[in-house]
C-alpha cells in the first residue's frame, strides 16, 4: 500500500510538470473550450443584456437591449434598460430616441442626449421608468442606462 | 527508509546542475521566444536578458541548494515588471491609469486572478461572470486567467503565491528590505483573517452581483488601475485601497519581515490554501532531525510554522512553498515533499520535481511581462518615454 | 431578499456564535446523525419562533420610535455605528467571549427538560442579543411595516439556517475552533460594512435636517 501511494505521488508530481507546460501551450485552446463547455457569459449587469431591437436612423442606429432585472436568484425589484447609439461618426449633435423597452408597442420614455456636453434628458411616460443611471461616451458611440422598476 | 543525504543538504554537483539547467534552457528558449527572434533590437535584447536571467537563477537554485533567495529575486522582479508593463500598456491604450467608464461599458477591463473567488457562486447559479471584462481575447481575458488558475492549482496549489502571483512579489520584496524585523510579535490568529475576507467577499459579491473586493479593498489598484474620484463613495474606496497598499504591502512587510498582505488579507490566497488539498507537493519536517530551535517559525513570511505544526511535522495550510524555512533550518530538517512518499526519503528528488514545476510556471508566466518591461525601460532610457 | 442575504452573510457568525451551544449538546447526547437532525430541527424551530417574536417587537419599536421622527436616517445611522462597533470589538478583540445564548443554553441543560432544551436554546439564541442580530433588527425597524418585519426576519432565519445544515454530520468537527475564529472575523468585516453604511446614513441624515 505505501508503495502504491508513493508511485501515485510521483506520477502526480510528474504530471504537474506536464500540466504547467500544457497550461501555457494550450492556453488559447483551453480558454475556448472552457467558455464553450461551461456556456458562461458576462453578466448582463455589465454587458447590458442582449440587444432586443435595433432602430435604423440612416447615418446611425440605436440598439435597445432587453430590460435587465437579473439577480442571483430570481429577479430584483429594480433594474435598467441599456440603449446604445453607434457609430460615433454618424451621430447628430443631439440624439433623440423614443424607447419602448417592454415591446408592448407603446413608447415608455424618450431620451435626449447632447453629444457635446453629455447631458441626458429623460421624459418619462411609463411610471415604471425611474431615472437615467449612466450616460457614457464609448469608443464607437454613446450609451445610456435608464433605471426601471419591476411591475 | 535510510538514505545517504548529508545532514544539511547541499545543492547538486556541477555536472548535474548543468544538465538540469540545460533542460530548462531549452524549454524556456522555446516558450519565451515562441519560435521567433524579435526583429526590433530592443525586443531581441529583452528576450536574451530574460532568458539569461531565468536560467542563471535556476542554475543557482540547483547548484547552491538554496531556493528562496533566488526565487524571491525572480518573483519580485516579475511584480515590478508587471507594474511597468501594465501601466505603460494602460497609458498607451487610454492615456491614463484611471479606469474610464467607457472601458467598463465595453467590457474591456483586464481580469486578474483575485476576482476568481468572487465569481464562483454567481457562475454556479447564473452562469454569468460578474466582471466587465472580455471572456476571450484582448488584454488579460477572463477565460485565460481561469485556465491559468486551474493549471496553477493542479501543479502548485498554494505554491502559486510564491511562484506565480504578480502581486505577491511586492510584499515579498518589501519584506526583505530590513535585516531584522522591527515588530516581532504578531498574534497568529490574524492568519484566519483572509478566510474571513474570502467568506465575506464571496457572499457579498454573490448578493450584489458585483466584485466587492475589487471595488472596496484590493490594494493593488494603487499600482494598476483605479476609478477616477468622482463621488464620496469612490473617495472612501480610494482611501481604503491606498491605505491598505501602503500599510499591508509596504510598511508592515518592511517592519515585520512578513508578507502581511498575503498572510492577513488576500482572499485568493485563502482560497488557494483550501484548493491546495488537490496538489501533490507540500513542505514537511523530519521530526527526527528537528531540534526545536524555532528558526523556521521566526522566518516564515506567512506564519505558517508554529510549535503545533512542528509537532505534527507539517506546515499550516497557509504555507506558500516559498522555501525560506527550508533554506534557514540549521539541521536540514525541512524539505519539499511529495504526498504519499517517505520522509525524509529522496528529498532531493522531491525538491527537483517541485522546482521544475514551480520554476517553469514562474518563468513562462512572467516571460512576456518581463520582456515587455525591459523593452519599456530601454525605451525610457533611449527616447525618454515608456510608451510609443 | 435583503433579509436572506443578510442572513447568509451573518449566518457564519451565527454558527460561530451558536455552535458552542449546539455541538456540546449533540456530543453530550452522543446520538446518531438522524437524532442529531431532530435536535437541530427543534433548535431551528425555536430560533424561528424567537425571530418572529422579535419581528413583532421590532415592528412596535419601529412604530413608536421612528414613526414620529423626521430624521429616521440619522438615528438608524447612529444605531448602525454603535452596533457595528460592538460587533467588531467582539470579532477582533474578544475572540473568546461566547454569545449570550451559550450561558442560557447551559442553564437550560441544567434544568433538564429533554425535548424542550433544543427548542429553548434555539428560542434564546434567536432572541439573544448577539451583535449581528441587533444589526438586522435595526434594519427591519427602519422599514416600519409588520409584514416587512416578519418577512425580513423569516428570510434572516432562512439565510442563517443554511449554515446549520452541515452541523449534524460534523459530530466531532476537527477544525471547529478555526472555523469559529473565521466566523467571528467575518462578522467583524460585516461590522465594518455596517459602520460604513451607518456613517453614510448619518451624513445623509444630517444633510436632510
Ligand atoms: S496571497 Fe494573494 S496577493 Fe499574495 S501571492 Fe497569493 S494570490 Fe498573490
Ligand atoms: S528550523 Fe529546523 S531544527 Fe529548527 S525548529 Fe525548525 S525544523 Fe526544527
Ligand atoms: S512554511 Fe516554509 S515554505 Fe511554507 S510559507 Fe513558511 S517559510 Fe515558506
Amino acid at each position: 500500500m505505501p508503495k502504491i501511494r508513493s508511485i501515485a505521488g510521483y506520477m502526480w508530481a510528474g504530471a504537474a510538470i506536464i500540466i504547467v507546460l500544457a497550461t501555457f501551450f494550450g492556453s488559447g485552446f483551453f480558454s475556448r473550450t472552457l467558455v464553450a463547455a461551461s456556456g458562461v457569459k458576462i453578466s448582463p449587469l455589465y454587458s447590458g443584456g442582449e440587444v432586443m431591437r435595433s432602430v435604423d436612423h440612416g447615418s446611425y442606429k440605436a440598439l435597445i437591449h432587453r430590460p435587465v432585472f437579473d439577480a442571483l436568484i430570481g429577479e430584483s425589484k429594480e433594474g435598467f434598460v441599456q440603449v446604445n447609439w453607434e457609430p460615433l461618426a454618424g451621430l447628430p449633435p443631439v440624439i433623440e430616441e423614443p424607447v419602448d423597452y417592454n415591446g408592448d408597442g407603446k413608447e415608455d420614455f424618450s431620451i435626449r442626449i447632447d453629444t457635446k456636453t453629455g447631458k441626458a434628458t429623460l421624459t418619462r411616460i411609463n411610471p415604471l421608468v425611474l431615472s437615467v443611471i449612466n450616460t457614457v461616451k464609448l469608443d464607437n458611440g454613446w450609451v445610456v442606462r435608464v433605471q426601471l422598476k419591476k411591475d | 527508509m535510510k538514505t545517504d543525504t548529508p545532514q544539511v543538504p547541499r545543492g547538486e554537483g556541477l555536472g548535474r546542475t548543468i544538465i538540469l539547467t540545460a533542460i530548462t534552457a531549452v524549454i524556456t528558449a522555446v516558450m519565451f521566444s515562441q519560435g521567433k527572434i524579435p526583429q526590433d533590437p530592443k525586443g531581441a535584447i529583452a528576450l536574451i536578458l530574460t532568458f539569461l536571467f531565468a536560467n542563471t537563477l535556476f542554475f543557482l537554485i540547483i547548484y547552491t541548494g538554496k531556493t528562496d533567495r533566488y526565487r524571491a529575486v525572480y518573483f519580485s522582479t516579475f511584480a515590478v515588471m508587471l507594474i511597468v508593463s501594465f501601466i505603460s500598456h494602460m497609458l498607451e491604450a487610454r492615456g491614463s491609469m484611471s479606469l474610464s467608464e467607457a472601458k467598463v461599458f465595453q467590457c474591456e477591463v483586464p481580469f486578474c486572478h483575485l476576482v476568481i473567488p468572487m465569481t464562483l457562486v454567481p457562475i454556479a447559479l447564473t452562469k454569468t461572470i460578474i466582471f466587465p471584462g472580455s471572456l476571450i481575447g484582448g488584454y488579460a481575458s477572463i477565460a485565460s486567467m481561469f485556465v491559468l488558475w486551474i493549471g496553477a492549482t493542479l501543479a502548485l496549489g498554494r505554491g502559486f503565491c510564491s511562484w506565480s502571483c504578480f502581486y505577491g512579489g511586492l510584499d515579498d520584496g518589501f519584506s526583505r528590505v530590513l535585516k531584522r524585523p522591527v515588530i516581532k510579535k504578531i498574534n497568529p490568529k490574524w492568519i484566519y483573517l483572509p478566510f474571513a475576507v474570502l467568506l465575506f467577499v464571496a457572499l457579498t459579491a454573490a448578493a450584489y452581483l458585483s466584485p466587492t473586493y475589487c471595488i472596496w479593498f484590493c490594494p493593488f489598484k494603487a499600482v494598476t488601475e483605479f476609478n477616477a474620484v468622482t463621488s464620496t463613495e469612490i473617495l472612501i474606496q480610494t482611501i481604503i485601497f491606498v491605505s491598505l497598499f501602503i500599510g499591508l504591502v509596504i510598511v508592515l512587510p518592511v517592519l515585520t519581515k512578513r508578507r502581511t498582505q498575503c498572510a492577513f488579507l488576500c482572499p485568493f490566497g485563502a482560497m488557494q490554501s483550501l484548493t491546495n488539498k488537490i496538489n501533490v507537493f507540500d513542505v514537511r519536517i523530519d521530526k527526527e532531525k528537528c531540534v526545536k530551535c524555532k528558526r523556521c517559525i521566526q522566518v516564515c513570511p506567512t506564519l505558517s510554522m508554529s510549535e503545533e505544526s512542528l509537532e505534527q511535522g507539517r506546515t499550516r495550510i497557509t504555507c506558500m512553498k516559498c522555501g525560506k524555512c527550508i533554506d534557514s533550518c540549521p539541521k536540514g530538517a525541512i524539505s519539499y515533499h511529495i504526498k504519499g512518499t517517505d520522509i525524509p526519503g529522496k528529498r532531493n528528488t522531491y525538491r527537483l520535481l517541485f522546482l521544475f514545476a514551480a520554476f517553469l510556471f514562474l518563468a513562462i508566466f512572467s516571460s512576456h511581462i518581463i520582456q515587455d518591461g525591459i523593452v519599456r525601460i530601454l525605451k525610457l532610457v533611449t527616447t525618454g518615454s515608456m510608451i510609443s | 431578499m435583503k433579509g436572506f442575504f443578510l442572513g447568509l452573510s451573518n449566518g457564519v457568525t451565527c454558527v460561530a456564535y451558536c455552535t458552542p451551544v449546539l455541538i456540546p449538546y449533540m456530543l453530550g447526547e452522543g446520538k446518531g446523525v438522524a437524532q442529531n437532525f431532530v435536535t437541530l430541527m427543534q433548535f431551528l424551530l425555536g430560533r424561528l419562533a424567537g425571530y418572529l417574536c422579535f419581528a413583532f417587537i421590532t415592528w412596535l419599536i419601529g412604530l413608536s420610535i421612528f414613526g414620529g421622527l423626521g430624521s429616521k436616517g440619522l438615528i438608524i445611522g447612529i444605531l448602525y455605528i454603535i452596533f457595528s462597533c460592538l460587533m467588531m470589538v467582539y470579532a477582533f478583540f474578544r475572540i473568546d467571549v461566547p454569545c449570550a445564548a451559550r450561558s442560557i443554553g447551559y442553564v437550560a441543560r441544567k434544568i433538564r427538560v429533554p425535548l424542550l432544551i433544543p427548542v429553548a436554546a434555539g428560542l434564546l439564541s434567536g432572541i439573544a442579543l448577539c451583535p449581528p442580530f441587533l444589526l438586522a433588527m435595526t434594519d427591519a425597524a427602519g422599514k416600519g411595516s409588520l409584514s416587512y418585519s416578519l418577512f425580513f426576519f423569516f428570510m434572516f432565519f432562512i439565510g442563517t439556517s443554511v449554515f446549520f445544515i452541515p452541523i449534524p454530520f460534523v459530530g466531532a468537527l476537527r477544525r471547529l475552533q478555526a472555523l469559529q475564529i473565521v466566523g467571528k472575523m467575518a462578522a467583524g468585516i460585516v461590522g465594518l460594512y455596517y459602520l460604513y453604511t451607518g456613517i453614510m446614513a448619518v451624513i445623509a441624515g444630517a444633510e436632510g435636517i
